[in-house]
């Protein structure tokens, strides 16, 4: 969930004179995606082999790398919360009042039905921490000017190897990205359909997530509503909320 | 030497009804020595191409390793000791590495153990060398049972998806260059098999290995740090187990098939001696005493046995030459149900075998012979002489 | 006639207990044997068809394909008309759904936190409903080890040897973590309610078996399961009968596109054991074969010796002027009726040890402890309605053709001869 936050909440940058280089946007990129706190109401719309399904959360976020999320609606899942705090991940379910690490492989399974996993979530959402960035090209996105931007990876215990990401170039919000195994083999693409602008940043409202691996038309996400630098209380992003 | 010319007298002399309990006797043998044959040449068989394809000499584990458990197999891979690489390159060893990753034939995934084999490993009887056909292409191997249940054959593309060392995710095309039908489906089920270091690069995991097959009968059995070492009986435990049960189960069946032989025979033994008092109380008349006439009665029992040692032979014989040599023929797909058996069994007939039946219907006769003379020690030769008994 | 040969038999016991004890024995082993290799197939389709394919099994034409997954996110929903129809359409099976799930079990600590967690296979079945036959299908009252069966929502069944590991006994909570049929990840508390032992390494190494109402409720499988088997009432697989109710069934749907269409398919394709049993076919046609020959000549040898026995006898009636055809005949019949008395008890006699070991079964688990193979180590024996019959066909048969051959002894004696040899 906090992916999609990550990749929808994206600031509006003041226009600039002079072309920046690929390593100057993707930190501007960066900075527009990284608030220091937000709140955020989205759905996630899972399409399967029998029919589509629509599963509707909320998520407080702080920093980069702590989130907690509970769910909404279906019935079925309400009440079930994620806690993830760095490299940690815990949910826990109402009707067991248990709360569960999720390890090993359980990391790999699909959050909800949906083409994200687990890992996807784990993901840190700084490219500049993890990627060397090169300007390959300029397209048109939804009838925005962007640069095609190249990332390749700085470290090697990165989960995608390469990218490549869209970038808008008047408001340094990425429009359309692709990620790659090492091999060089697309995984998945995410491909932002709407942006709107909320206190000031743009924010992506609307985008599909695909696992290009699998069948399918891929999971499509709405952002419903964000509130951007609200205070979140410590208690929130804590195990005990999870109980709460 | 007389009593046992005189029970051969008497056995043939009784004509029919011999040859009639000797047939019955002789089924025994021949029940006993072919599905003993049978079953030791379906387990040598069993354990032989396991043996062959899958544990070789025996195997060092990463101490983590656990076959049974996928979630070990991210950290239980390590460098080769320097011991076992002297080996691998002497062609006395062969190492394999292991990894979780996913295939996804027709759009969905599939969870898989990615095996990495040196193609040109001469260890395991697995034909690896396909392996090195690899033009701009990642060759793997797939067994019968795993193309089944992925619906790939032999030419197919697949994605498979893997993590590397540090977690990076990786995938690729791989092709199928050949689909081995093994008998072992601990080679086939849910796992393929690609060339060690095209593994051993896709996985950043360079010289590693998760377990080392040792060449068949080696020597080797050092403690290395790290490795833990299972030999064959460690291996085949669960095979053997399985073959004790089946042959358990079948000698049930030569248990009973004897029983009913042995019926025939005490049956004969006491009617002879009902009908053959006469002849007891001439021949006790005339000096023989009555252990020597159990003697004589219990030897004509016993003598079926040996006579029907020579029936079994005459059809037998040629029997189970024929099976030892041109093997029991199973339908093709027998082994779908996870028997580690190839197209034909090879019944073997050991000496042990063909000696221990004989004299186990012997000891078994004879015993049954016995048991009805016994009546003998109470017989009075005058009373025998006039007809009457007991 | 009749009467008076029976009181001959009844009265001579040298005439009638002899010869009836020994088709009386053989006719028990030919019982005994038959029924047991009877079990030793038997076992092997019944262990394929309980746990795994029943008699015959109804999937969605999608789940079919990729059946060794279990892929719940394409089973048959709603399975309670489509069980309604299949019922109707074919009175003489019994339809029973079942879910096969995996996923996680996770057992908490005092805090209900993660103490330790294991991958675990599951099988849902109906355990609750009355009519239900899957307790004994799978044998759960004798494999338990400790606890009971479940008897309430909630409660599992975890087999012995994962309790051990996972340091669990019944009373104690489990999580299951796994995923609904539309993906999410859920999960479930239980409560152990009993450990067992299956008897088949693969499941003793990490299964559980839960009623199946929990899993539809935990895995959002509402009126939905994976698979539906069908049982025939006896219990007995009748290929042909599978087959012809799978041709019957799939006809319906020929022409569906729908890739969640049911589609049934029958146990031997199903299990993969078509060929084994093709051949356990012929190999148990020659054993029985091999046996009744066998059997055939010790009653044969009976028979002889019984009239033997009666030279004396045979001697007097001819003497005092019985046409050797009637002596022949009459001794024919009391061999038809020793045939018949023998047979029975030896039917009787032979089914006593059948039965108890298809009840409880020889267990032969002893001899592999650490193995992982999927077969059982227990043999039992099966009595089908032909094992009542299957003895006498050797019984009777073998008594008569011993005594007729026996017989012909008669005819070879010559009345002058008689009194000199009944001097004797």
């Amino acid at each position: 969930m906090k992916k999609l936050i990550f990749i929808m909440v994206i600031l509006f940058a003041g226009a600039l004179i002079a072309q920046p280089s690929a390593d100057e946007i993707i930190k501007k990129v960066d900075a527009n995606t990284v608030t220091d706190s937000q709140i955020a109401i989205s759905k996630m719309i899972i399409k399967g082999r029998r029919g589509s399904r629509t599963v509707e959360a909320k998520t407080w976020q702080r920093g980069s790398n702590d989130s907690f999320t509970e769910y909404l609606a279906p019935a079925r899942e309400k009440g079930t919360k994620m806690l993830k705090l760095g490299d940690q991940l815990w949910t826990y379910s109402p009707s067991t009042d248990r709360t569960i690490l999720i390890s090993g492989h359980m990391l790999r399974q699909s959050v909800m039905g949906s083409d994200l996993s687990y890992e996807d979530m784990m993901e840190d959402p700084l490219l500049q921490n993890m990627y060397n960035s090169k300007i390959i090209g300029e397209e048109k996105i939804l009838d925005r000017p962007v640069w095609a931007i190249e990332l390749t990876s700085k470290k090697d215990d990165i989960s995608y190897d390469r990218r490549k990401v869209w970038v808008d170039k008047d408001r340094y919000i990425i429009l359309k990205e692709e990620l790659y195994a090492k091999s060089g083999k697309l995984l998945k693409t995410i491909d932002i359909h709407e942006i709107k602008k909320f206190d000031g940043r743009w924010v992506a409202t609307s985008l599909t997530y695909k696992d290009v691996l699998k069948d399918g038309d891929g999971t499509q996400m709405q952002l419903d509503e964000i509130k951007l630098n609200q205070r979140i209380p410590d208690y929130i992003l804590s195990k005990a909320s999870l109980r709460r | 030497m007389l009593i046992i010319k005189l029970a051969i007298k008497n056995l043939l002399g009784a004509g029919l009804r011999t040859w009639l309990n000797v047939i019955a006797l002789s089924f025994s043998y021949v029940a006993i020595i072919f599905m003993q044959g049978l079953y030791a040449g379906m387990n040598n068989q069993m354990e032989a191409s396991t043996i062959k394809v899958q544990y070789g000499g025996g195997q060092y584990w990463h101490e983590l390793y656990d076959p049974y458990d996928p979630l070990s197999l991210d950290d239980s891979h390590a460098k080769i000791p320097n011991e076992i690489s002297g080996l691998i390159k002497n062609n006395d060893a062969a190492s394999i590495l292991i990894n979780q990753g996913s295939i996804y034939p027709n759009g969905r995934m599939q969870n898989i153990l990615i095996k990495g084999i040196d193609p040109n490993q001469k260890i395991l009887a697995i034909p690896t060398h396909f392996l090195n056909n690899q033009n701009g292409f990642i060759p793997a191997l797939i067994g019968g049972r795993m193309a089944k249940s992925s619906g790939l054959k032999k030419g197919d593309f697949v994605t498979i998806r893997w993590r590397d060392a540090k977690g990076t995710f990786d995938a690729d095309e791989v092709k199928v260059v050949e689909v081995i039908n093994t008998e072992v489906s601990e080679i086939d089920n849910g796992q393929i098999w690609i060339p060690l270091d095209k593994m051993r690069e896709m996985t950043v995991m360079p010289g590693e290995a998760t377990l080392i097959v040792l060449k068949q009968n080696s020597q080797f059995t050092k403690n290395l740090s790290g490795w833990e070492f299972k030999n064959l009986d460690f291996l085949l435990a669960d095979l053997r187990s399985l073959a004790t049960t089946k042959s358990a189960g079948a000698s049930i069946f030569y248990f009973v098939l004897l029983f009913l032989a042995m019926l025939a025979i005490f049956d004969t033994q006491i009617l002879s001696i009902f009908r053959r008092r006469k002849e007891m109380g001439t021949l006790m008349a005339l000096g023989m005493t009555r252990s020597t006439l159990i003697k004589l009665f219990t030897l004509e029992g016993s003598m079926h046995a040996v006579l029907a040692a020579f029936a079994a032979m005459l059809y037998g014989g040629p029997l189970v030459w024929y099976l030892a040599k041109v093997g029991y023929g199973l339908p093709a797909s027998t082994d779908s149900f996870g028997f580690a058996l190839g197209d034909r069994i090879y019944p073997e007939f050991t000496a042990l075998l063909i000696i221990g039946t004989i004299l186990l219907v012997l000891t078994v006769t004879s015993i049954v012979s016995y048991l009805p003379t016994r009546r003998i020690t109470k017989l009075k030769p005058t009373d025998a002489l006039r007809g009457k008994f007991i | 006639m009749l009467k008076f040969l029976f009181k001959g038999l009844v009265r001579d016991r040298s005439r009638s207990l002899f010869p009836i004890l020994t088709v009386f024995i053989g006719v028990a082993l030919t019982v005994f044997l038959y029924s047991y290799l009877n079990g030793f197939v038997s076992d092997m389709i019944k262990s394929s068809a309980h746990y795994n394919s029943g008699h015959v099994r109804i999937m969605t034409k999608a789940y079919s394909q990729e059946s060794n997954q279990s892929p719940n996110d394409l089973a048959i929903i709603g399975i309670d008309p489509l069980i309604q129809n299949v019922e109707k359409s074919y009175p003489d099976m019994i339809w029973t759904p079942r879910i096969k799930f995996g996923g996680l079990i996770d057992i908490p600590d005092r805090n209900g936190e993660t103490r330790i967690q294991g991958p675990v296979s599951g099988m849902a079945v109906d355990l609750f409903s009355k009519e239900s036959r899957e307790r004994k299908f799978l044998n759960l009252d004798e494999s338990l080890v400790k606890g009971r069966i479940p008897e309430k929502p909630n409660e599992i069944l975890i087999a012995d040897d994962f309790a051990r590991r996972l340091k669990v006994a019944p009373g104690d909570t489990a999580t299951l973590l796994s995923s609904t049929m539309y993906g999410s990840m859920v999960m479930t508390n239980f409560v152990i309610a009993g450990t067992i032992r299956f008897g088949i390494a693969a499941l003793d190494r990490g299964a559980i078996i839960t009623d199946i109402s929990d899993i539809q409720k935990s895995l959002d499988m509402n009126n939905a399961a994976g698979e539906i088997l069908g049982f025939f009432k006896d219990d007995n697989f009748d290929s042909k009968k599978a087959y012809r109710i799978r041709d019957s069934f799939n006809e319906k749907y020929k022409n569906s596109e729908d890739e969640f269409a049911p589609i049934m398919g029958a146990l031997p394709e199903e299990s993969g054991l078509s060929d084994y049993m093709g051949l356990i076919d012929i190999a148990s046609f020659v054993i029985i074969g091999i046996f009744i020959f066998a059997m055939a000549i010790v009653l044969w040898n009976a028979g002889l010796m019984g009239s033997l026995r009666r030279y004396g006898e045979m001697g007097v009636r001819l003497a005092v002027g019985e046409e050797k055809g009637h002596i022949y005949r009459t001794l024919i019949l009391e061999s038809i009726m020793i045939g018949i008395v023998g047979s029975f008890l030896g039917t009787l006699f032979g089914l006593i040890p059948s039965y108890l070991m298809e009840i409880y079964g020889l267990d032969l688990s002893f001899l592999f402890e650490k193995s992982s193979v999927m077969i059982t180590g227990v043999l039992h024996a099966d009595v089908t309605y032909e094992t009542y019959l299957i003895g006498f066909i050797p019984g009777i048969l073998a008594t008569v053709l011993g005594t007729s051959i026996a017989g012909i002894g008669i005819y070879k004696r010559e009345t002058a001869q008689l009194f000199k040899e009944l001097e004797a």
